[in-house]
């Protein structure tokens, strides 16, 4: 993705912690007031790109602009960057008002200025009741605000976020990401956030780069990345999905056919669209796929039975297999209700050109 | 755990308290004897030794000569230890396990063999005995014990904590002053005690590398020699109530520093 002006320009960054490869010629625009999260399962190279941005490690080759102004070889203090830590590396020996007036401090600011700033985030992230109190003694959400506030104290450029929310139970998580999303809009500062939980990614960000082995696998809006998956990775790393493994028959104006156990489907094409006979993978979304009692005038229909179900509270997983194609089986999440009523009987399934997409490899 | 082992355990643990303190308390008894032959029965109390101690300007000068010896080597210790426990932690560089392996040596040799070497060494080097050897020979010996404390301290800070402080504008050194020492003060503090106890405390050092000027344990040694008296259990005692205050106080004041920053 190429932006005008970008905030961050990372020019083909390469970084190898032995023989191992972290990162491998990555190349990325960030434009200012994004929230940018990085995916990828641990060992894909996210970390290493935030520590990178951060100062906290060096690229055996290329180039981060911060500004236009190359950052490469700048310390961590002399960058116009923050970061909140995954443990969030609060100073025990410091109140939060200390905690939070550290930075500010260091930028050289009188008193007064530095009780004004402090206490205006810390009324922004409603924190002032804990004002003179320790790390100790506050709870992990409190904690993890403070680490927000400490590292937004000093008016960065960037906010660099690495796993914040991962140390926190799954309740309290859910209502801190509105919060995060939330703190980033109303300040729109660029957020660039790392993570391994792709719900999280989902909920929060404008934009996210999948990243697996050091490369990026895929970089597009939530809703791209969900109802179009570049890769194979991406569909089974992000939500649930059928895999549906066949052959190209031939490629539309916006579409390419594919042969699938003998029935004939419409996916939506990747970009670089393949040729006839190649082998292909199609990812199709569970609850992409409508029940109908006749055939649907979908680009895609099939007779299929049900052969299991398993109840989800507002919704339901179905199991199914293909009428007349031995062995082809898709899963289909419908409403309860809907759920319940279906039985032995075959029913007809039915889904759009565009709700499958063609995978790259 | 049954009870018969249970009983043991306390059967144990109860001879070893007395074990330890019998003749403590033994010696703090005798020094209120009013006779001057060590032993009991006890017939007649007297605060005459207390007030011959406290009346005798050689003890009292010898008490200030100890501590400021203690206090100077101490701070000789603290300073090295702490600057080596820093560049040694966390850090892998050739010759890493033989700089390690020879600043905890001091505390392995025997006393003796170390007090001589430094005396011929002193001697070669054309240092005087006197209060500027017993203060480097202490030093010396006292480096490790901070060094040990201090690693094992320093090994449990959490690295985003320095990473953070970089983060928000500092640089390698305010990162070290602002971060680093004050996570090490109990550590310091305590290793601090510990020394200042072990200085005074020295006899085979001070022996051999003092002057004219006796320590405190080097007088108590020459005292002996004219015999004993119930002085010397006078002395002994004011030095062991000193000495446990300090530890007390300084047990106490490291674990509210502790729980006020760690919870």
């Amino acid at each position: 993705m190429t932006v005008q002006d970008p905030l961050v320009r990372i020019q083909g960054i390469s970084k190898s912690f032995g023989a191992a490869v972290a990162l491998e010629n990555l190349d990325l625009d960030i434009a200012r007031g994004e929230f940018v999260t990085f995916l990828g399962p641990s060992g894909c190279g996210k970390s290493t790109t935030l520590r990178i941005l951060g100062g906290f490690q060096q690229p055996d080759r290329g180039r981060i602009l911060l500004d236009g102004e190359d950052v490469t070889r700048l310390p961590p203090e002399k960058r116009h960057v923050n970061m909140v830590f995954q443990d969030y590396a609060l100073f025990p020996h410091m109140t939060v008002r200390q905690n939070i007036g550290f930075g500010l401090e260091l930028q050289g600011l009188d008193r007064a200025s530095i009780k004004r700033r402090a206490d205006e985030i810390m009324s922004f992230l409603e924190l002032q009741p804990f004002a003179e109190r320790y790390p100790a003694q506050l709870s992990g959400g409190q904690r993890q605000r403070v680490a927000l506030a400490r590292a937004l104290a000093p008016d960065p450029a960037l906010l660099l976020l690495d796993e914040p929310l991962g140390a926190l139970d799954a309740k309290l998580r859910g209502q801190v990401q509105q919060e995060l999303k939330s703190i980033q809009r109303r300040t729109s500062k660029t957020f660039f956030f790392v993570t391994h939980d792709q719900e999280e990614a989902l909920t929060m960000s404008d934009r996210i780069i999948v990243m697996n082995h050091g490369r990026v696998e895929q970089d597009g809006t939530p809703e791209e990345l969900y109802f179009h998956p570049a890769t194979r990775f991406v569909a089974e790393f992000i939500g649930e999905t059928n895999l549906l493994t066949g052959k190209v028959r031939g490629v539309d104006s916006d579409a390419v056919v594919m042969d699938w156990f003998g029935q004939t489907l419409r996916g939506h094409a990747p970009a670089g669209a393949p040729r006839a006979g190649d082998a292909i993978t199609a990812s199709i979304r569970l609850e992409r796929l409508g029940f109908h009692a006749q055939r649907p005038d979908t680009p895609n229909a099939l007779q299929a039975r049900v052969v299991g179900k398993t109840f989800l509270g507002s919704r339901m997983a179905v199991d199914l297999e293909v009428a007349e194609a031995e062995g082809a089986r898709l899963k289909a999440y419908v409403d309860t209700d809907l759920g319940q009523s279906v039985g032995e009987a075959p029913v007809w399934i039915g889904w759009d050109t565009d709700s499958m997409a063609v995978l790259r490899d | 755990m049954n009870r018969g082992n249970r009983v043991l355990l306390s059967c144990v643990y109860w001879a070893f308290v007395l074990y330890v303190f019998v003749p403590l308390i033994l010696m703090v008894l005798v020094s209120f004897k009013d006779s001057k032959f060590i032993g009991f029965p006890i017939r007649s109390w007297t605060f005459e030794w207390y007030t011959g101690v406290f009346a005798d300007a050689q003890v009292l000068s010898t008490f200030g000569y100890s501590v400021v010896i203690a206090v100077l080597s101490t701070a000789i210790s603290v300073v090295v230890g702490t600057w080596i426990a820093v560049l040694l932690e966390g850090r892998r560089f050739w010759g890493r396990a033989v700089i390690f392996g020879l600043t905890v040596l001091p505390a392995l040799v025997p006393g003796i063999i170390s007090a001589i070497a430094f005396r011929i060494y002193a001697r070669g080097l054309g240092i005087e005995p006197g209060m500027g050897a017993i203060v480097w020979a202490h030093a010396v010996h006292n480096v490790p014990f901070v060094v040990l404390v201090v690693m094992a301290r320093l090994s449990t800070l959490p690295k985003s904590q320095i990473e953070a402080a970089r983060d928000l504008g500092a640089d390698p050194l305010i990162a070290f002053l602002r971060i680093t020492l004050p996570y090490l003060v109990p550590a310091i503090l305590g290793a601090s005690i510990f020394c200042l106890l072990l200085s005074f405390d020295d006899f085979v050092r001070s022996f051999f590398l003092g002057g004219y000027e006796p320590t405190l344990p080097v007088l108590i040694f020459a005292k002996l020699r004219s015999g004993m008296s119930p002085e010397i259990n006078a002395i002994a005692t004011v030095a062991l109530i000193l000495t446990a205050v300090v530890g007390i106080w300084a047990e106490r004041f490291t674990r509210r520093l502790k729980k006020e920053t760690e919870g």
